[in-house]
């Protein structure tokens, strides 16, 4: 059985998944495409409902 | 972002892409190839010294290609991991060009030219598949003319306009005159040259270029020619002179966009391209009105749309507050057409199904609600990992296991799945991490999941 996982994606999705697993004990590899993470997310300026910024 | 560059547990392969994958929930081996950033990333502190001198602009694909990066670069400022990257389409040395001034000025030495590729291999339990969206080109619906009518966006790139990180600095300009900014600096450099040849030859002769000029016209030193250089120079110069003061002239005019509108249900509810609702455009668009509103209290704005779909905790509240504070007008009907009038403004043709009438409307940017289409590589990826897409290519999946995909051990989540919004995609994203930990922590997974 192997204990590691692998997240393809490193937008909000990829990067909640990561964390949740990571703050369990799991060894997570996170690969991203963009030289980057933070996906569309990064790109929006605000969030809805409530205004709050981002990033 | 942070929490995932710092975290013990998480190894970060930004720039790289998953190439092969074999074996079977608990026991998959995965080759993932890492790009060639042509900058070590343990070298590299982040301090930016190459791209300030770095001498080509490219496009900014974070920026919706509204502004510029140069062939070395951060993805964006507040990027995760912070290693600067090298274009290879872009960057002279790496086209066979001489340059390396990236090289020089970087003292931590982290700069190579030749690296290569890298093959990892990593064994796995599980594999959670977050690949995101991309989206709708809306240039597939000819009859909204996008990148034919500067002045028709996309929501994402109106994002950017709004950012205050944006290529614009947070005001809302134009693209057709952010197109005659973007010519007027290139213009000041070529008078800068200019005048600067033209003083040599004012030293030369001790003579200023107009004086010379009208000696010159008179009939004067038309066999000397030095002189008839200058004179070529001095017309040039006078004729590039001329054109800047035009377009500083209509510079001055322009001013932030004032008068928004935006289109609802590009791509998505259309039979042409994706007949689902794509979720989350109503209130993006709901968003970005409001947020212009506050950069610029004059900014008024009309959403055209079959109907909003304000369906989510405080959602249709919001939509209200914006009606009432933040100058929003909905409009019911579908948008027919947009075409361009005086000054680029984008002229709207529409029905309005609550007064039974056609009409139009010009404005002085149009923002198209785009759908959440599946991101580009899909299929590709679909077929490396054996997992199925449903029909328009976003990852199968079913209602009582909406996070599962075909492949056990594989799960999926966020808008690979179908669209969805940041708190939906950050909830399933969470419901994948657990499906995962299920296989990971739990020997006798294979008995088979519990379905409710």
């Amino acid at each position: 059985m192997n204990k590691d996982v692998l997240i393809i994606g490193g937008g909000i999705a990829g990067i909640q998944a990561s964390l949740d697993l990571a703050d369990m004990g799991v060894r997570v590899h996170l690969v991203e495409n963009l030289p980057s993470i933070g996906g569309k997310m990064a790109q929006l300026d605000k969030t809805f409902p409530t205004n709050d910024c981002a990033i | 972002m942070l929490d995932v560059g710092r975290h013990p547990n998480i190894e970060l392969l930004a720039y790289s892409e998953v190439e092969n994958l074999e074996g079977q929930a608990g026991d998959f081996k995965v080759f993932v190839r890492k790009k060639a950033r042509y900058v070590e990333e343990n070298k590299c502190t982040g301090c930016g010294a190459c791209d300030e001198k770095c001498p080509t602009m490219v496009p900014d694909a974070f920026n919706e290609g509204l502004g510029t990066r140069r062939a070395v670069y951060a993805y964006f400022a507040q990027g995760i991991p912070s290693t600067r990257t090298i274009d290879p389409d872009h960057c002279r040395q790496l086209n066979g060009k001489k340059c390396g001034i990236c090289a020089k000025v970087c003292q931590a030495e982290a700069i190579n030219f030749d690296q290569k590729d890298q093959i990892v291999e990593l064994n796995v339990g599980a594999v959670i598949l977050a690949a995101g969206y991309d989206v709708f080109d809306p240039s597939l619906i000819p009859e909204y003319r996008y990148r034919e009518i500067p002045n028709v966006v996309t929501a994402i790139e109106f994002e950017r306009l709004l950012s205050a990180s944006g290529p614009t600095g947070g005001h809302v300009d134009r693209p057709s005159d952010l197109a005659v900014k973007a010519d007027i600096e290139p213009l000041e450099k070529k008078i800068k040259k200019s005048s600067r040849a033209l003083e040599k030859f004012e030293k030369k002769y001790d003579q200023t270029s107009q004086e010379f000029y009208n000696t010159f016209t008179s009939g004067e030193f038309n066999d000397d020619d030095d002189r008839k250089k200058w004179a070529d120079k001095y017309t040039d110069h006078l004729s590039i002179v001329q054109i800047l003061e035009g377009l500083k002239e209509k510079a001055k005019t322009f001013g932030p966009a004032k008068r928004l509108a935006f289109i609802q249900c590009v791509g998505s509810r259309d039979f042409r391209f994706y007949p689902f609702c794509s979720g989350y455009c109503c209130m993006h668009s709901i968003k970005e009105a409001i947020i212009a509103n506050e950069h610029e209290p004059e900014t008024t704005s009309t959403i055209f749309g079959m109907d909003i779909r304000a369906v989510g905790k405080g959602f249709e509240e919001y939509k209200i507050r914006g009606g009432k504070t933040s100058g929003i007008t909905y409009v019911r009907g579908r948008v027919a057409e947009i075409t361009e009038g005086p000054e680029h403004n984008p002229v709207v043709i529409y029905e309005d199904t609550r007064e039974r009438k056609v009409d139009s409307q010009d404005f002085d940017l149009v923002i198209l609600a785009t759908a959440c289409a599946p991101p580009k590589g899909m299929v590709e990826l679909s077929k490396i990992l054996g997992i199925a897409l449903d029909d328009y290519g976003f990852v199968k999946t079913s209602a009582l296991s909406p996070v599962d995909t075909t492949v056990p051990g594989i799960f999926v989540c966020g808008c690979a799945e179908s669209p969805m919004d940041v708190p939906e995609s950050v909830a399933q994203a969470s419901s994948a991490a657990e499906r995962a930990a299920e296989i990971v922590f739990q020997p006798d997974f294979e008995k088979g999941k519990a379905i409710a």
